[in-house]
């Protein structure tokens, strides 16, 4: 990075901040505070769902993910537009319709005190862990590659999010979310073109794609009912649905988002908005990685991606063994590449025999190609330069970092920081939000005045985004940190959308039932995620189904005789 | 559910839903015949 980026970069991320800033000026009410106001047009709120969900993660591992193993993840959002739907035709106009601050206090409403507290409960735990690993994950790799301290990035970066969320409540954070997020898509497009433009001259882009086709990269769908294959359009159909109703239901975070809006209507077309663009969205930023994947068929990529930890390796003593394994790697490079055009010649000269040989070829070397790179990363353990995150996360920022011109470098690095703020500024709105509107309001200070709970909605954001720090500091004891993150979530989301469910549409449930339902069933998942290997997104549906179940059968059993208060 | 939609209003929410899932249908359509051009 050159001055010129760094110009680019701390233009960009302070730009957005201080526009905020001077757009919410003035106090607030605590409904302004919490919810925005009615001038939040259904645009910006589309923008800030999108934003929010996004993050860090989608614009650093996506392209490494697709790299790595083609576009197929793609299916995991299939279900996502179903359940937006479902969100909003049943969650929205009830929300709207109580006027709550927050999806919790729907349970209130519906059960009780002590079932609001436990779905409240159960979102702090989950997303104060995940801020944490919001801001972790993309520092560690930025500090690792452009050389910035770790804990200096988390704290300028956690800092300025701290700072402008405290200030601004939730009309900041829709704000600024709406320009991340238009930075963000451009930058993205961006790199899109350079990519694209970048490819070898030897292949028209058609031709590339062929070939990264019959390389396996470019299977977006696959019908197959096979229970091992780990991205289908089944699993990603009804696991995802699943997953995304949770999300967007039950996690404060993305309901204070669309909350936002002045009006139903704003609300449910920033939704559909989302229903609308994500898939097309997360297919632009995966063929993006198979087309760096391409790109690095014919400039030879480094054997491994992780720089910092392969140059801690070769420091350790085992120069000697990764240098024979390059050795061997730069041999399959060239054979690969020289195969590569020998498929491309066979194609335009119509020889579907000599086409299909030389595809052949590709494949096996690809194949010694992955197995050097798998001994290469068995060294770096050896040496004990192993590192915490996945090395396909390296991929698209070293692909920045060499291949970009300057100033789009800047752009891009950011676009990452922009991901990571929006995201971690939504967390930290609800986090404050959840903490004063469903425990300090009504267990500590029930009767103060508006003004009382708007500064210690500020206080709590304030904190909850200390925490964040704090946990991001420890999290290098988290291996594998962005699959911890999803497991997080997976873990606990679906007791929590068991209860949304339970309270919509099994209307004699009572709280009591539904409450010890929960309970049992997060107990199920804790017991489940100890003891088995089952793929972490089915205990959303387990978790789910189990409050479903296990809820009328209490109210039948122990609660019966308890009469029900449906608020919904 | 939908207290406060009025009828005429629900009825264009309905096709509202229709048309996102319409489109989410097209997506999954291209998506598929993007495959089969390219695997």
């Amino acid at each position: 990075m050159n001055r010129l980026d760094y110009l680019v970069l701390i233009a960009t991320i302070l730009a957005i901040p201080i526009y905020g800033l001077w757009r919410t000026r003035g106090s607030a009410s605590l409904g302004e505070y919490l919810k925005g106001d009615a001038s939040i047009q259904w645009g910006t709120i589309g923008l800030s769902v999108l934003a929010t969900q996004a993050g860090p993660i989608t614009f650093l591992s996506m392209p490494g993910q697709a790299y790595e193993s083609g576009i197929g993840f793609i299916q995991n959002y299939f279900g996502q537009p179903l359940a937006l739907i479902v969100v909003c035709a049943v969650f929205v106009p009830i929300y709207q319709r109580l006027k709550v601050y927050t999806a919790y206090q729907y349970l209130g409403e519906r059960f009780d005190r002590k079932t609001q507290l436990l779905g409240a409960f159960l979102f702090l735990v989950q997303r104060g862990i995940a801020a944490g690993i919001t801001i972790y994950a993309p520092a560690i790799i930025l500090s690792a590659l452009v050389g910035w301290r770790l804990n200096l990035t988390i704290w300028l970066a956690g800092g300025l999010v701290i700072i402008y969320t405290v200030v601004g409540g939730t009309k900041i954070v829709s704000i600024t979310q709406r320009y991340q997020m238009v930075v963000i898509l451009i930058g993205m497009a961006i790199a899109f073109a350079v990519a694209v433009y970048r490819l070898s001259p030897d292949l028209s882009f058609g031709s590339t794609l062929s070939v990264a086709g019959k390389m396996g990269k470019l299977e977006a769908v696959d019908f197959s009912v096979d229970p091992h294959k780990r991205y289908t359009f089944w699993s990603g159909l009804i696991g995802g649905f699943f997953l995304a109703l949770s999300y967007f239901g039950a996690d404060q975070s993305q309901v204070q988002r669309y909350l936002a809006g002045g009006s139903l209507k704003e609300s449910r077309l920033g939704l559909l908005f989302n229903a609308a663009v994500k898939v097309p969205m997360q297919f632009f930023i995966l063929l993006l990685g198979a087309i760096v994947f391409m790109f690095y068929q014919f400039e030879k990529p480094p054997v491994y991606f992780n720089q910092p930890a392969y140059q801690r390796a070769m420091e350790s003593g085992y120069a000697p063994q990764l240098a024979a394994l390059q050795t061997q790697f730069d041999d399959v490079f060239t054979q690969k590449r020289a195969a590569i055009r020998a498929v491309s010649s066979a194609s335009s000269n119509g020889s579907s025999n000599e086409r299909d040989v030389a595809m052949t070829k590709v494949r096996e070397l690809e194949g010694q190609a992955r197995e050097l790179r798998n001994q290469t990363k068995t060294i770096l353990q050896q040496a004990g330069a192993d590192p915490k995150s996945k090395e396909s996360d390296y991929v698209f920022i070293t692909f920045i970092l060499q291949q970009m011109p300057h100033g789009l470098v800047g752009l891009l690095i950011a676009v990452i920081l922009c991901a990571t703020m929006s995201a971690m500024a939504a967390t930290l709105n609800a986090l404050g939000s959840t903490t004063a509107i469903d425990f300090y309001r009504p267990l500590i200070r029930p009767n103060a005045s508006d003004h009382h709970y708007v500064v210690a909605a500020k206080a709590l954001t304030a904190a909850w985004g200390l925490i964040a720090i704090g946990v991001a500091s420890f999290a290098s004891l988290v291996e594998n940190l962005i699959e911890a993150g999803n497991i997080l979530g997976s873990v606990f989301y679906g007791s929590i959308l068991g209860l949304f469910l339970a309270a919509f549409f099994i209307r004699r449930v009572t709280g009591s039932a539904a409450f010890f339902a929960a309970l049992l069933a997060q107990m199920l998942v804790f017991v489940l995620f100890a003891t088995t290997n089952i793929g972490y997104l089915w205990y959303n549906f387990i978790g789910c189904a189990a409050v479903l179940i296990v809820a009328p059968v209490l109210q039948q059993t122990i609660f019966r005789g308890t009469e029900a208060h449906a608020a919904g | 559910m939908n207290v406060g939609d009025g009828k005429p209003d629900a009825r264009s929410w309905r096709k509202a839903y229709g048309l996102a899932l319409s489109l989410f249908t097209v997506e999954v359509v291209l998506l598929y015949l993007f495959t089969l051009r390219f695997s």
